[in-house]
């Protein structure tokens, strides 16, 4: 049976996230990167992970900054 | 189509943007920002054209594998340029200052009110579960490293981030619909409606 050229495979929410987070192998980048050239639905899902990421590290960054203070009070 | 643009047919260019100009304007956009972006993706094209009419592709098949490479290393190129001229505005000896480049209100103002969404997705979760998304979004830790300190399965941690991104995506619709002035009460009620005047 004839594999499908992974070029062609879309993305599922996994794969977009770990592309969003930079955390994918070279090779897959390639092959994410050249079938969204060619793919609205992949795109999509990229940017909305892209931006869920974003949004998430971002809050958890402003949640440390608020806890720092409560923990140093803490630990004093 | 590549035929055609070696032969230097219109047609061939034409198709040639239709099939990608806006997955060239995502990637670019990704990678580089908004600035310039309708200039970028006429270079992009102009040296993919090009590179086409002096036979660097060979194998017409491989054009959606050559037309990412070309942008790639498009991408990497202003990317150096960025790096040396920003080295230039801050090296003393050019005389130049740092320009404030102010991000496109729009864009803040999404990136804002998702900011929120997220905060507000945080602060709801148990604290436990919170932990792990900070661990995993903003020090990058791996899943494994996570559920090892952590205690946790490999569905556990799963399930937490899911679950976390479901909220997300459900506060985030919420949102849409609410600014699209048709709230989920008030869809409720057009749907009562027809039972109410039936009864």
């Amino acid at each position: 049976m004839a594999m499908a050229n992974p070029v062609e495979r879309h993305l599922d929410e996994e794969a977009a996230e770990k592309y969003s987070l930079g955390q994918l192998s070279a090779r897959k980048v390639v092959e994410i990167e050249t079938h969204f050239l060619v793919c609205e639905c992949c795109r999509q899902k990229v940017a909305a992970s892209d931006a869920y990421v974003a949004a998430m590290r971002n809050a958890a960054a402003e949640l440390r900054k608020e806890q720092a203070p409560r923990r140093r009070v803490a630990g004093k | 189509m590549v035929a055609r643009i070696r032969a230097n047919d219109p047609s061939g260019m034409e198709e040639l943007y239709g099939v990608f100009t806006t997955g060239i304007r995502f990637y670019l956009c990704r990678q580089l920002g908004p600035q310039d972006l309708d200039d970028k993706v006429h270079d992009a094209f102009i040296t993919i054209a090009q590179s086409i009419r002096r036979g660097d592709l060979r194998e017409p098949e491989r054009l959606m594998g050559y037309v990412r490479t070309v942008i790639r290393r498009q991408v990497a190129g202003y990317i150096g340029a960025a790096v040396e001229s920003r080295r230039n505005m801050v090296d003393p000896d050019h005389g130049a200052i740092l320009r404030d480049r102010k991000p496109d209100p729009e864009r803040k103002a999404i990136e804002d009110q998702n900011n929120a969404l997220a905060m507000r997705v945080l602060n709801t979760l148990p604290r436990r579960d919170r932990e792990v998304l900070v661990r995993f979004y903003l020090q990058e830790q791996t899943p494994d490293q996570i559920c090892r300190d952590m205690g946790l399965t490999a569905t556990q941690f799963r399930l937490t981030k899911s679950r976390a991104k479901a909220r997300f995506t459900e506060l985030g619709l919420a949102r849409f619909a609410r600014h699209k002035g048709f709230s989920a009460s008030a869809t409720a009620k057009r749907k009562e409606a027809p039972a109410a005047r039936a009864s």
